[in-house]
């Protein structure tokens, strides 16, 4: 075992720069170029991160991001709902209803589509069931959102469906739920799928 | 003799137990087995640590028991007070930070990125053993420890990405609801920093902060936007890299709030 551990050592040893000797007890502070060690690649990966964290983040965002994390209070809430809603677009042939198999796949995870189906398909373009339940099959279901069983019997208008997916934000400002059109997660279009999936009678979320 | 079946009677019934649970995860009551029966995969992840503090050697031919002293005798409560500002690395580092820098200057080890983290996570893991009993105590002496740790609140709360996701959200706000059939837990008000590193049964690793908190990034969608939106083949800017000031800022504003707390590492979680 210990030998093993040598030779590793011995083996990583070789090529390593040589570091200044231990200085441990003393704790001087040397300065020997600490921005030197690490190699210049690492450094544009933080960059790149920073860029995607702060640089990408939209001004709704900002305002979303306290302690309460809800609209903070010097923030017209009409104007937030208003500015939201100026950015859904809808499908270019104004079917807000599409086709709710195509739907299911979007909604559903490759592994879940495959324990109900037995078959490859689902995306990881949804992940629905993470926050809400649905179909009675699938049993590992979040329950941050409400459920969504029998969503089709509730008389519910399928173009607040479809806005609510495109931008939640335009009706809960803020809230946790994706804005999945906005961010360009879903295109118009597999909206109108996930919109069939939720309202169409014989979609497995109204059976 | 002692030392081998130390590393390899856990290994066995590790082995042997996680075998039977690998189709399931484990209940609470089979974590607790383990715990009584002293097998927990992360305690050969201490062992090697262990190993790897009196024994590896780099291009100056120390160990870190050369400073340190015989199994770690002046290193005892320093993890209590982690992440604090070093005047030798002028940065105030967490547990990992540390261990890659004195890997890196004092014993001559290579021990950047991922490559590295197969020396400083079992050591870091040892390290922080070595506080077990203690409170936690992090202080916010240093102004680069006040600063770093006003950045980490900043990062807590901050919405981002094309999931909207901010730390809070789910770890405060949401907290003790579900993600599927997982949990949400709630870092700062149940002080779970106790009992970190852990051994995460899920991917069958010991993780520490640093690998929690990176991972954690990876389901924000984060994404380049000099690229434009966020695609999950083209543009997803998957995690901080390890010893970033971000990881850093967010594991001293996490402990912070875990004062008080009696350490007791490694933990174990699903």
């Amino acid at each position: 075992m210990r030998k093993t551990l040598g030779l590793f050592v011995a083996i990583l040893s070789i090529g390593v720069i040589a570091c200044q000797p231990a200085a441990q007890t003393a704790q001087k502070p040397q300065e020997p170029k600490p921005a030197q060690a690490e190699p210049a690649k690492k450094e544009d990966e933080g960059e790149i991160f920073k860029r995607a964290y702060f640089g990408a983040q939209d001004k709704w965002q900002k305002a979303c991001s306290n302690p309460l994390q809800l609209a903070p209070q010097n923030y017209d809430v009409n104007k937030f709902i208003e500015e939201m809603r100026a950015t859904i677009k809808y499908p270019a042939d104004g079917k807000l209803i599409g086709d709710w198999r195509k739907g299911e796949e979007l909604a559903l995870l490759p592994d879940e589509y495959r324990a109900l189906y037995g078959k490859s398909g689902g995306s990881r373009k949804g992940n629905c069931y993470a926050c809400h339940c649905g179909d009675p099959r699938i049993i590992a279901c979040g329950n941050i959102g409400p459920s969504l069983r029998g969503y089709g019997k509730r008389g519910m208008d399928p173009k607040y469906t479809y806005e609510k997916i495109y931008n939640s934000w335009a009706i809960v400002p803020c809230s946790i739920m994706f804005r999945y059109g906005y961010h360009g997660l879903l295109t118009p279009e597999e909206i109108a799928h996930i919109v069939a999936y939720l309202h169409d009678p014989e979609s497995p979320i109204n059976k | 003799m002692k030392k081998a079946f130390l590393l390899g009677a856990p290994v066995l019934a590790g082995a042997l137990f996680f075998k039977a649970i690998a189709q399931n995860p484990p209940t609470p009551e089979q974590i607790q087995i383990l715990k009584e029966m002293g097998v927990s995969p992360a305690d050969v992840v201490v062992e090697e640590g262990r190993e790897l503090f009196h024994n590896l050697k780099g291009t100056t031919g120390k160990t870190c028991a050369s400073c340190h002293g015989q199994d770690g005798k002046n290193l005892k409560g320093a993890y209590a007070k982690m992440p604090r500002y070093y005047n030798d690395i002028k940065r105030v580092a967490d547990l990992d930070t540390r261990v890659k820098e004195c890997l890196e200057r004092y014993v001559g080890v290579e021990a950047g990125g991922e490559k590295g983290r197969k020396h400083v996570v079992p050591l870091a893991t040892y390290v922080a053993t070595l506080s077990n009993g203690m409170t936690i105590n992090v202080e916010l002496k240093h102004p680069e420890e006040k600063r770093l740790y006003e950045y980490g609140k900043q990062l807590w709360y901050t919405r981002a990405g094309a999931r909207e996701f901010s730390c809070a959200m789910c770890h405060e706000v949401l907290a003790d609801q579900r993600i599927r059939l997982q949990r949400l837990v709630a870092p700062t008000r149940d002080k779970v920093y106790s009992y970190w590193p852990v051994y995460r049964i899920s991917v069958d690793k010991v993780w520490t902060m640093e690998e929690r908190i990176a991972a954690c990034f990876d389901s924000y969608f984060l994404f380049d936007p000099q690229k434009g939106k966020f695609d999950l083949d083209k543009n997803w800017v998957k995690r901080p890299p390890y010893y970033s000031d971000e990881i850093i800022a967010l594991a001293l504003y996490l402990k912070k709030a875990s004062n008080g707390a009696t350490i007791q590492v490694p933990g174990i979680i699903r």
